[in-house]
């Protein structure tokens, strides 16, 4: 079952309560254990969606269409700290009026996506083992 | 700053301020671009201007957390790396040095001449001072740990269940330390019941008790019970933080401050009254009651100073 698509944590919390008769959770705690969840999840995405570049702005809006909700001031901090890292390359690009700071997964970027997402699925197969079991 | 500065300018402007010089620029080209972007999409939208341009700064929040981010800097005064360390020391700092300044304020002003109660009041006021002065600073050498990396990264020593204190030896204690308490009070106040309703009939018709009249009323016996008094928080610190060679070292300190000076009045003839042994009948009383106290001081003193040492060094060997 999937409980996590881009709904309000309202509407996760009455599913919760319908599907398992568990007392619902007060929204903060809920909120604090799905932001956990879905921390590291963050700089995967980045790094498979600028597989093709992008710049800051645009990305966040790519992140938010395809469900992966962060704030602004998270996540262009992350890209300095990615391109710190080696993990991302960057280049000004002024063909447009605006001149915008593009981004770009580097080579190690992509291999630290290929790791991480061998360990999501690694994850998402004992995680459906464990549904299995119980 | 102008009147003409935009909040996009201001925000800008804010945020550039605490981040290193070689960033900037290249931070602020972005960062006018990035809301420049999210303005102009809100407008897009049919949003005002005005309303746009706060709606995109109040989503990237406060100027100082965002350069925070930028800079990889930590919002907190001494993270959970250290606090354990932090509240370590600075529970060992306390526990021993501000009794022990307490206690030798109190007696350099009472032996610069002022009354006893003067000199109570302004050691209690100035290790109350003390107390501050050294949760200030180790708070503040915390907190430059926290932020030099370099040292952060050194730091190897960790927790093992070796460090663990004795359950059973704690609790040997805290009884030891309540007995020591009780001691304390029945010495104090059989003391001054002898010396005032034992007191008997002097040469010269007045009532002498056992102690010398004169060293009764300086008020030294106040700073002998000043500094008794002062080492039942000692202890009472101590036993909460567990002993360490500070502690040792500080109670072997307070331990001498009470039998040195005690010895030496009891040996020099200077703590019993003559007088009052005459005139009960026992003339040779006050050099064999002297010598009775001078063993009862040693004895009791000595094992109070060794005592803290064994802790200490049973808190080492374990560690």
């Amino acid at each position: 079952m999937v409980l996590a698509v881009g709904s309000g944590s309202d509407r996760l919390a009455i599913v919760c309560d319908a599907q398992y008769r568990v007392p619902v959770l007060n929204e903060e705690a809920l909120a604090t254990h799905r932001q956990e969840l879905r921390r590291g999840t963050i700089v995967l995405a980045c790094l498979l969606l600028l597989s093709r570049p992008n710049y800051g702005y645009a990305l966040l809006d790519a992140l938010e269409k395809s469900g992966f909700e962060v704030d602004a001031n998270t996540l262009y901090p992350l890209l300095r700290r990615l391109e710190k890292q080696g993990l991302l390359t960057s280049e000004w690009n002024t063909d447009d009026s605006r001149p915008r700071k593009f981004y770009a997964t580097s080579k190690e970027g992509a291999a630290l996506a290929d790791t991480l997402k061998r360990d999501w699925h690694d994850l998402d197969t004992a995680l459906l083992s464990l549904k299995d079991d119980s | 700053m102008t009147a003409t500065s935009s909040p996009t300018d201001r925000y800008v402007a804010a945020t550039l301020r605490s981040l290193p010089e070689r960033q900037r620029q290249d931070i602020e080209a972005e960062l006018r671009a990035l809301i420049a972007d999210a303005i102009d999409d809100r407008r897009e939208a049919g949003v005002d201007a005005d309303s746009a341009e706060r709606q995109v700064l109040t989503e990237l929040g406060a100027p100082a957390r965002l350069a925070a981010s930028y800079s990889d800097r930590s919002l907190h005064l001494i993270g959970p790396e250290f606090y354990l360390d932090y509240v370590r020391i600075l529970k060992l700092l306390l526990s021993t040095l501000v009794p022990l300044w307490f206690v030798i304020f109190a007696l350099v002003t009472f032996a610069d001449g002022s009354p006893a109660d003067v000199a109570f009041g302004g050691a209690l006021y100035s290790a109350l001072e003390t107390a501050m002065s050294i949760a200030f600073f180790t708070t503040l050498v915390f907190a430059i740990i926290e932020r030099v990396s370099a040292v952060r990264t050194k730091r190897t020593a960790t927790w093992d269940p070796s460090s663990l204190p004795e359950v059973r030896d704690r609790r040997d204690r805290f009884s030891a330390l309540i007995g020591g308490v009780i001691f304390l009070a029945v010495i104090v106040i059989s003391l001054v019941l002898i010396q005032t309703v034992g007191a008997v009939e002097g040469p010269d018709g007045a009532r002498v008790g056992p102690v010398d009249s004169g060293l009764w009323e300086s008020g030294v016996f106040y700073i002998a019970l000043l500094i008794a008094i002062a080492s039942i928080p000692f202890h009472l610190l101590a036993y909460y933080t567990g002993w360490s060679t500070l502690n040792a070292i500080a109670n072997t300190v307070f331990v001498a401050l009470l039998a040195v000076p005690a010895v030496w009045l009891a040996a020099s003839g200077r703590l019993l009254s003559d007088d009052y042994f005459r005139a009960v009948g026992w003339p040779e009383g006050a050099d064999v009651i002297a010598v009775v106290v001078i063993v009862f001081v040693l004895l009791i003193t000595a094992s109070d100073a060794i005592g803290g040492w064994v802790r200490a060094s049973k808190k080492r060997r374990t560690r």
